[in-house]
């Protein structure tokens, strides 16, 4: 990324990023209705088939239990990621640009958290008794939970993970929550104070501050890399043909990265042109972005090929034969709209021209999207549809509960996100000061 | 700390107030003194001097304490309840498992420690906070010194070292 020809100083930053604290655009209130309107309905579909039982789902029989729930599941934990890998990667290598969407991306990443976990607990049934299900007690037997199963790991990675995100993200937003409390009047200023705790700004505090958040970053580093690693081996600790391969890992992994941005890109272009941020997310910044959506792009799509191959190469005729179903057989459908949206689609990026052209790139950052939803849906149909007993062979689509679950889920995350717009600062007010101009009198002595 | 009565020196330049606080650094009559920054400059971090903040020993003792639990945890349950795996005889246990439980402890205590020792050493939350100047959060430094006044010594240097404004504070 060329270096950024700033048009706006330090004293812009504070007066013109919290005009989402005013009254937001009309089309705010659109999205918002939308967004709280598929809620509604998705919690509605969940209140009716807790009371009545989970087989109103369509294709709801053994053995494909997991079908639409883990997929959603899966698909909303790889949003998270970009967040967390924006936030806590980048920040240690020092690439500039993140610090101009870092505070959205973690906002998406915690949000998508919250809509994955509520998943496995609506596949639970029951869904009031998922602690006591999920949480290392013991039960009417008194034997205790089973530490060598993946699920039970993936407990743990998912709860580490939404609060090493949630403290991440808070710790971040104290010194501008301070910064919006010494602008604002009234009962907001009461609540604003509140939430900044009181922070003052002081250098000493800026310096415990800066360490802790250092250190955050360190600790969530290795997070990115673990809790998809960990949510694969959902699948690939099984012996399930199509699932049971070591690549899994690095592939998730992969994919969720490439889900994450873009669907930072996705949210980004319209809330930037929503609260007329241009002038601080600038195009060079979202050019960034696609450029590691375009990286994760080559290696998922360098992993669909590895995958293929192992398969073929291992010799082993039921591991090939659930490939070849993948790719010919009745849910070709779902297998070539993800090698598209995800393989071939993001190949126009690599034209410098389409990167800056915001419709190609916002179209293709939404069939990305599109992709990597049809990806996981695509693994957990093609392997557990038709298991090891062919007696319980079948054939399953998603039905009216499993589309509209999946569009609640996004009212869930667009409602939250949206509201996070209105009452947050979208940009980091702190963190974008320091990749501008420092205000310096120009006598030469400053900087180190 | 900033109840008490003082003054309030507000810079626009991060040099100016860099330099400024190297010279008032050791002086007797700048005694306590508190400087501000809109945001982390190191600049600032540097003419302060400060020594490595203690934040780490929070991070590595929460870090350890969470090694030391996502291992002790199945462990226990192990020696509370033996499972039989593999035909092994009960009382063997098999770690390679728990790491996993070990790795996600580290990083959820470590993270927690970690905020928490941000708020103990920022001593935060000060619910009794006073703000001194609405600019400081926005664009602006300062060097705050207490038990001064505007017509006292520290007011003039301040200004000579090129405040833009010095106010008292109450």
């Amino acid at each position: 990324m060329s270096e950024i020809k700033w048009e706006k100083s330090i004293s812009d930053v504070n007066s013109e990023i919290l005009v989402n604290l005013e009254k937001p655009h009309k089309m705010f209130y659109v999205a918002l209705g939308t967004a709280v309107t598929c809620l509604l309905i998705a919690v509605g579909m969940v209140a009716y088939h807790t009371s009545v039982g989970l087989g109103v789902w369509t294709g709801f029989a053994p053995p494909n239990y997991w079908l639409v729930d883990i997929t959603n599941f899966v698909f909303w934990v790889g949003i998270g990621h970009a967040g967390t890998l924006i936030s806590a990667i980048l920040f240690l290598f020092r690439a500039q640009w993140r610090n101009t969407v870092n505070r959205s991306a973690e906002a998406m990443t915690i949000f998508a958290v919250i809509c994955a976990a509520v998943f496995p607990l609506i596949h639970m049934g029951r869904m009031y008794l998922g602690a006591y299900w999920a949480v290392p007690l013991p039960n009417t037997n008194n034997l205790w939970v089973n530490f060598r199963s993946p699920l039970f790991w993936d407990v743990c990675a998912i709860s580490t993970y939404f609060t090493t995100s949630l403290l991440f993200w808070y710790l971040g937003l104290i010194p501008d929550l301070g910064s919006i409390r010494d602008r604002v009047t009234g009962v907001k200023k009461v609540v604003y104070g509140l939430l900044s705790f009181g922070w003052r700004g002081t250098a000493r505090q800026w310096h415990h501050y800066e360490t802790g958040y250092g250190f955050l970053a360190a600790l969530a580093t290795p997070l990115v890399l673990s809790v998809h690693s960990i949510v694969s081996w959902d699948f690939a600790m099984s012996i399930q043909p199509g699932w049971h391969t070591t690549i899994f890992p690095p592939y998730f992994v992969a994919g969720a990265i490439l889900s994450g941005c873009a669907m930072v890109y996705t949210l980004l272009l319209p809330i930037r042109w929503m609260f007329g941020l241009e002038k601080f997310i600038r195009d060079d910044h979202l050019e960034a972005c696609i450029k590691l959506t375009l990286l994760t792009s080559t290696i998922v799509f360098y992993a669909y090929g590895v995958e293929f191959f192992v398969a073929w190469y291992s010799g082993n005729p039921y591991e090939w034969a659930i490939f070849e179903k993948r790719a010919v057989g009745p849910y070709a459908f779902y297998f070539w709209t993800m090698v598209f949206c995800n393989c071939i689609f993001p190949l126009v990026w690599w034209s410098k021209s389409m990167r800056y052209n915001k419709t190609v790139s916002y179209v293709v950052c939404v069939l990305i999207n599109v992709g990597m939803w049809f990806e996981r849906y695509n693994i957990i149909l093609s392997s557990l549809i038709e298991d090891f007993l062919p007696g319980s062979w079948g054939h399953a689509e998603p039905g009216l509960w499993e589309i509209g679950l999946t569009i609640g889920s996004f009212g869930l995350f667009n409602t939250f996100f949206l509201l996070f717009c209105k009452y947050f600062p979208i940009v980091s007010l702190s963190e974008i000061k320091l990749i501008m101009p420092k205000p310096l009198s120009g006598h030469g002595k400053g900087g180190h | 700390m900033s109840q008490r009565p003082g003054i309030l020196a507000l810079f626009k330049h991060l040099d100016t107030v860099c330099h400024t606080v190297e010279k008032v650094k050791g002086r007797q009559d700048f005694k306590d003194h508190e400087v501000f920054s809109p945001t982390s400059y190191h600049e600032i971090e540097h003419a302060c001097g400060y020594a490595p903040s203690p934040v780490r020993w929070f991070t590595f003792v929460g870090a350890m304490t969470g090694t030391f639990t996502g291992f002790a945890l199945p462990l226990l349950c192990d020696w509370d309840w033996p499972v039989v795996v593999g035909g092994k005889t009960a009382g063997i246990y098999s770690l390679p498992a728990y790491v996993v439980l070990g790795f996600e402890f580290t990083i959820l205590f470590g993270a927690i420690a970690t905020v928490l020792g941000v708020l103990v050493m920022c001593r935060l939350p000060n619910p009794k906070v006073t703000i001194l100047d609405k600019r400081l959060t926005d664009d602006m430094f300062g060097i705050w010194v207490p038990n001064a006044a505007l017509d006292g010594p520290q007011a003039k240097f301040l200004k000579e070292s090129g405040a833009a404004e010095v106010k008292a504070t109450h």
